[in-house]
Order: structure tokens, then sequence, then C-alpha cells
């Protein structure tokens, strides 16, 4: 028991290094790194290990370290050699500990971040060590007016030609102060980044500097042209788009910290204190969820919301889903009956918005159904349309309850377990947008089946 | 050897024979010089004195004399004697791992530093303050593995006395390096080969890392995570939980770490203990407790962190990552 307490994660690897089925906060670290579920481990310290333990034939044990490009992440690992008659290995996380990464060091222009920003940059444009413009060069259609009117003005300080966010402040400020700031540009509708790289001069002021303006969003193709009547720019999703990426990191960083602290890492606490801090992470991982549910629902509310439908294999996706709460379910006892390896049922849908609603119905399953039970996934063809019916033996729906679960926010007298009331009403608009339906049967004491049904795709060679 | 060419006179062979015996000598005094005036030169005896010789060689034959007995199904003293001359070509064959070389050194250079600073400062190897807390901790995880260490380094301890270390405390690298080099020395007929095989399979299928003393530390030192800190001052941590934090914190190995506290490598030494976030007064007392004689130049302070691991990652580095 106390040595299980300790685990926090664990993830099976097979064969070939990919990763199987994984917990969080290994699945995240892995999807950072720019690796998916199953594939190959996408972490090289991590996969290093791996292979080494798997070719060895032995158990390892490393402490790892990682960055997944916003912290630096050290964690213990040990690795052995699965038991279950599988290739591959079992991976045992323990003391996950993130710290932010270092800041780099203004200035420093063989710094890495420092010159992927200025090859990106949409903006260039040469200062004097007063920050007054000398020559501009700019490519993007949206900013040809902003160049020009900056090229007219050449001796006068940049910041009279953009309005800088929430700066009310006497320009020109020191560069250091401005370095980084966001900026609307007149004529352009995206988002604007400063960067401020100064030419050295070593013990003095800067003798001039690289104006570098970088945007997040991709240019448009091609100039929109607006609609009669219409206003050319579209609302914006306020959390989404906004709040979503402002907060994820502050609220990333209580869950951690709350970690550490019931962890006891930073030293000896009294059990109430560490409880706690249990509580504000699961408080924190609650509202980190919601955050994304609430801007999955501005997603999917949107007028000119759309999936990109591809052809898919839903028998595919299915033990895609299963594969990634495999040791979720495990840990509470239960199998979850995916379709076997050579069953297929084509469909015409987007894959990850699928694989979306199939994590939500089963994380639903597994969290709702009472241990050691089973979770079936089915499929059916039929004509037509593609199903896949997700069944548990868990205390099932009233007619009632039925006619209400898809709704937002419902939560069906739920409260305290980290459900959003999002997640089934999401996934039914996901499936409508595919041209598919969502429903549920079932009756109390009975389990419930929940029936996603989409197009199938009838011109699959069988 | 050459092969004798049966067709050559009886003369030729014995020129022939000569001839390559002395290409060897030659070889030979071309070392000498180096070799000796390197020995002349090192005259703290800390790095090739007789005492880390004779430990690198005493723990090198016991890992050989481990796998033979490991081979053969025998305890590790019941090896016949007449198999002594295949036990000298295994210790000769697993030396020729430099990585392998390297390790067992550093370790030799521990327990020396072990006994230097017990006898200098009255530190306790096996149980220095801080693992006396970490063994009282309230956590009953950390506790456990605590103690598991404390058992660990002991017998570690007693084993360096003998001048001996178990296969199982090898890191999964070296003993990997190690079965390779059993399977490859054992003989060619089939049924020395399946010996060589059992052994190796259940060598491997009992190994665990995480066991090990130097796994134990290291998960101890990373489940510190900010507290790792309070591991870098040698006389709260003791050597082995020091050395281990210093690796770690730095990005070095642990056989450099241990011997950047050697006094030829104070420069190391200083810039590794910066690199690992100390505070230049924290240093100061580091190197009062291993180098009482020695200063840092003035304007050490003035060094990151960040420039000193950079200097570190561009330093020539020792026995490969």
């Amino acid at each position: 028991m106390a040595s299980a307490s300790a685990v926090m994660a664990r993830a099976l690897s097979d064969g070939d290094d990919r990763l199987v089925a994984a917990d969080e906060p290994i699945a995240g670290l892995q999807q950072r790194c720019g690796g998916e579920i199953p594939g190959t481990i996408a972490v090289p310290a991590l996969l290093e290990a791996v292979r080494k333990s798997r070719r060895y034939e032995m158990k390892l044990a490393r402490a790892l370290g990682a960055q997944d490009g916003e912290s630096a992440i050290t964690a213990w690992v040990e690795i052995s050699p699965r038991e279950d008659g599988e290739m591959g290995c079992e991976i045992v996380l323990y003391n996950w500990q993130t710290s932010p990464l270092p800041a780099e060091a203004g200035g420093h222009q063989d710094d890495l971040p420092a010159t992927i920003d200025r090859d990106l940059a949409e903006l260039v444009a040469r200062l004097d060590g007063e920050q007054r413009i000398l020559a501009v060069e700019a490519e993007a259609t949206d900013l040809q007016a902003l160049a020009h009117s900056m090229r007219s003005g050449t001796g006068q300080v940049w910041t009279d030609f953009v309005a800088i966010e929430g700066g009310s402040h006497v320009y020109p400020m020191h560069w250091r102060l401005i370095d980084g700031a966001r900026v609307e540009v007149v004529g352009s509708t995206r988002h604007w980044q400063a960067h401020l790289y100064p030419h050295a001069m070593p013990g003095g002021q800067p003798a001039g500097f690289d104006l570098c303006l970088t945007s997040d969003d991709a240019p448009a193709l091609e100039p929109v042209a607006a609609p009669q009547g219409e206003n050319p720019v579209a609302t914006p999703g306020l959390i989404g788009r906004d709040i979503a990426p402002v907060l994820r990191q502050p609220i990333s960083r209580i869950i951690a910290n709350a970690e550490t602290i019931r962890t006891r890492l930073a030293g000896p606490l009294a059990e109430e204190y560490a409880n706690y801090a249990a509580d504000i992470a699961v408080a924190g991982q609650h509202l980190l969820a919601l955050l994304d549910d609430l801007a999955d629902l501005e997603v999917v509310e949107a007028d000119d919301f759309a999936t990109a439908p591809d052809r898919i294999d839903l028998a595919d996706v299915a033990r895609r889903a299963a594969g990634i709460l495999g040791v979720r379910a495990r840990e509470r006892g239960i199998v979850i009956d995916a379709p076997r390896l050579g069953e297929k049922l084509p469909a015409i849908a987007e894959f990850r918005r699928v694989l979306q609603i199939l994590l939500n119905l089963l994380g639903n399953a597994i969290r709702y159904t009472p241990g050691n039970s089973q979770v079936w996934i089915r499929l059916e063809g039929e004509g037509s349309r593609a199903r896949i019916i997700i069944a548990d033996q868990g205390p099932g729906l009233s007619e009632p309850q039925q006619a209400i679960v898809f709704e937002k926010f419902e939560r069906l007298g739920r409260t305290g377990d980290g459900g959003s009331g999002l997640g089934l009403y999401i996934s039914r608009r996901l499936a409508r947008a595919m041209g598919g339906e969502l429903s549920v049967e079932s009756a109390p004491g009975q389990g419930a089946r929940f029936i996603l049904e989409l197009p199938a795709d009838l011109l699959a060679p069988a | 050897m050459i092969l004798a060419n049966p067709s050559a006179t009886p003369g030729d062979r014995v020129e022939a024979i000569l001839q390559q015996d002395l290409a060897h000598a030659d070889s030979m005094l071309g070392t000498i010089a180096p070799i000796l005036r390197h020995l002349l030169v090192n005259d703290d005896h800390t790095v090739f004195g007789d005492e880390i010789i004779a430990r690198v060689r005493g723990m090198s034959a016991d890992i050989a004399r481990q796998l033979m007995a490991r081979m053969l199904t025998v305890n590790k003293d019941e090896i016949p004697a007449s198999m002594a001359e295949q036990v000298d070509a295994l210790t000769l064959a697993i030396v020729g791992n430099a990585t392998f070389l390297c390790h067992i050194h550093a370790l030799a250079l521990e327990a020396q530093l072990n006994d230097r600073l017990q006898a200098r400062l009255a530190l306790d190897p096996i149980l220095p303050p801080l693992l006396q807390a970490l063994v009282s901790s309230n956590d009953p995880v950390t506790s456990g593995m605590a103690m598991k260490l404390l058992a660990s380094q002991a017998r570690f301890c007693q084993s360096q006395r003998r001048m001996q270390l178990p296969l199982s405390e090898l890191p999964g690298d070296l003993l990997h390096g190690c079965l390779v080099v059993m399977r490859t020395v054992a003989g060619v007929d089939e049924a020395s080969q399946t010996q060589a095989a059992a052994a190796e399979t259940v060598i491997r299928g009992e190994f665990n890392e995480a066991k090990s003393r130097l796994g134990l530390i290291s998960r101890l030192v990373t489940g510190m995570g900010g507290g790792a800190v309070a591991a870098l001052s040698i006389i709260h941590a003791g050597p082995a939980i020091f050395l281990s934090a210093l690796a770690l914190a730095s990005g070095q190995s642990r056989d450099v770490a241990v011997l950047a506290t050697n006094e030829s490598q104070v420069s190391r030494f200083a810039l590794s203990l910066r690199a690992a976030g100390l505070k230049p007064q924290a240093i100061d007392e580091q190197f009062l407790a291993f180098h009482p004689n020695i200063a840092l130049p003035d304007g050490f302070e003035r060094l990151t962190a960040d420039r000193a691991a950079a200097i570190l990652v561009g330093s020539g580095g020792y026995c490969g990552p």
C-alpha cells in the first residue's frame, strides 16, 4: 500500500518501443513532445531507457529529464520487461516534478528561440539606439500598410505606428520593458508580438535594434473580401481563444505545486496539510478540464463550426481509445472489451473528433461503473450507417434522465467528481456536425448503451 | 603468436619469433616514460595510488569471479583452482571496456574519499545527517527507501574493504557489457555456450537497477525535488548522496562527479557546484570541507550557473557520456 501510493503513473510499451497505453502525466508529456498514443515514445531519454530495458531484458531505473516546451520535467522511472507475455516494457513513474524553463537572457543573439523568432518574423525593422526607424521590410499583405507608413516616417520612434496593448506609458520605454509586448496593427486582424533584438555594444547602450513582429496566427491565404453588410471580423470566442491559453499555465503550476506539497517533496508536513494540498490539486485538475470543455463548447457552438471528414476505421479508433484509457480502467478493475484486431468498420468522419467522443463515452463508463465489471465496445454496420456502441454495467439511466442527459451542464444530480456536465453535450454536437447522431438506451439497473451513429464508408474495400 | 611457416627453416622461425617479441617489447618501452612521468608528477597518490590500483584490480577480478561462478553454477569461492586462468582472461576482457574501468575507478575513489573525510571531519559515510532525517520521515515510502539505502550503503562500505563489488550493484549498461564479454569469452563448444546463456538469462532476470545503491540514491535525490540542494552539502549529505546529487544537478555522470572532487580537478569541482545552482558562499563551504588549502579565484561569484554549465559541457569529459 505504501509503495503503491507513491506510484504516479504507469505506461506500457510494445516490441517496437511504441507507447500503447499511458496514464497522465506520461500521456500528456508524450503528446507535448510531439508523439501519439499509440506511437513511438517521443521523450528521448525515456525512449533510450525503454529500448535498453527491452534489449537487455533487465529492470532499469533512471532519473528522467525532459522538456515539454513549457517546463523542465524531472521524474524517476523504473522500467521492466513486460511479464504478460507481450513484447515491450512496463514503465512506472514516480516523483514527477516540473519547474519553469530558465528564462532566456535578453539580448543573447545566439539563443535558439530568438533565432526562430527572427527567422519567422513577418515584419523586420532596423532601429537606431533610440528605437527610431531606419529601414523596414515586410512581406505579409496585411502588414503592407504599416510598412508603408513606417517607411514614410523614417526617423520617428516605432511605437508611434502601432498600438501597444495595455500601453498608457510614455514611449520610447527602455527596450527590455517593451520587448515581447503584444501590439495591434492597423489593417491586420491578427495578433502581433513585438521583439527587440539589440545590437550589442559591450559595456554601453545598444547601438541599434532589430524590431521583429511575429504572430501566432497564420496569414490569410488571400485578402478577405468582406461580404456586403456583414461585420468582417468574426466574433472571437472569449474563453477558447483568449482565456484558456492564459489560464492553463498558472493552473498547471498550481497543480504541480500542490502535488509537490502533497507528496512532501520539500520536506515533512502534517498529514492534514498534505490532504489539503491533494484537494487543491484535484480542484485544479477539475478547473483545467472545465476550461478544456468550455473551449470545446465554444468551438462546437460557433456558427461556422465544421468537421473535416475523412475515411476512417471505427474499429481502429475504438482500439486506440481503449488503449489510452486502459490503464485507468485496470486501476478500477474494469475490463474494456474492445474490437479485436482485424475487425473493421469503415466510416466517413473526422478521426480526432470521433476519438474525442469515444474517450468521453469510455471515460464516463469507467467513472460511473462499479469496479470489477466490464465495458463493451461493439461495432455494427447497417447499410449506409455505421454504429459504435459503448455498453457498461453501471446503474443505468431512467427515462427522464435519458431525456436530459445530453443537455448542457446536465450533471444528473452528481457533484464533486470533477465532471463539468459538458462532455455528452459536446459529443452530441460533434456527432451531429459529422452527419451522425449520439443517443442512449438504458433502463435503471440494466447499464447504459451509448450509440454513436456515423455515415458508413460504402466505397471502402471490404 | 605467429603461425610458423612449415616450409621455413628452423633459423627463419626463430628469427621471426624474436622479431615479433621485440616489437612487443618496443611498444612497452615506449610507454614507460609517460607512465612513469605521470606517476611521479601525481605524487599525491590519490588517482593512481597503489591503494586505488589494488581496489580497481580487486573489484574487476571479483566481477569476473562472480560471472564465472554463475556459469559453473557454484559459489564464488568454490571455483576450481584449475579455472584460475579462465578467470584471469575474463577479468582482462572486462577491463577492456573503458567505461567499466572508469566506473570501478570512481568507486575506488569514492571509498577513498569516505575514509579521508571520516578521518578529517568525522563524517559518517553510512548514516550522514540527511539520511537520518530521511529515515525518520513521516512518509513511509521515503523512510522505507532511506532504510534500504542505509543497508545498501553499509554493504557497499563493507565490500569496498574487501575490494569486492556485487554484480547487482553495476549500472545496467555496464552489466550488459560484462554479460556480452562473458558470452564471448566462454568456450566455443556447445556446452559452454549453453552454460553461459543460462547464466546470462538468470543474471538479467535478477537484476533490478532501482534496488542498487546508486539507483536508491538517485531516486531519493530525484524525489527531493527543489530540496535536493540540501544534498549538495557534503557535511549534511555524506559523500555517497552528495556525489549523486552533484552529478544529477550539474548534468554530468556520477563517475565524473567523483573525479571532480580530486585535488587535480578543483576547477571542474567549482564549476560543477556552480552549475548545480549552489550559491558562492555554499561553494566556499564545500571547498573548505574538500580542499581546505585552496581558495576560489576572485570574481568567481560573478559566474552564473548557466555559464558554468556551458563551460562544463564544452570540456572534453571522461570516458564518454
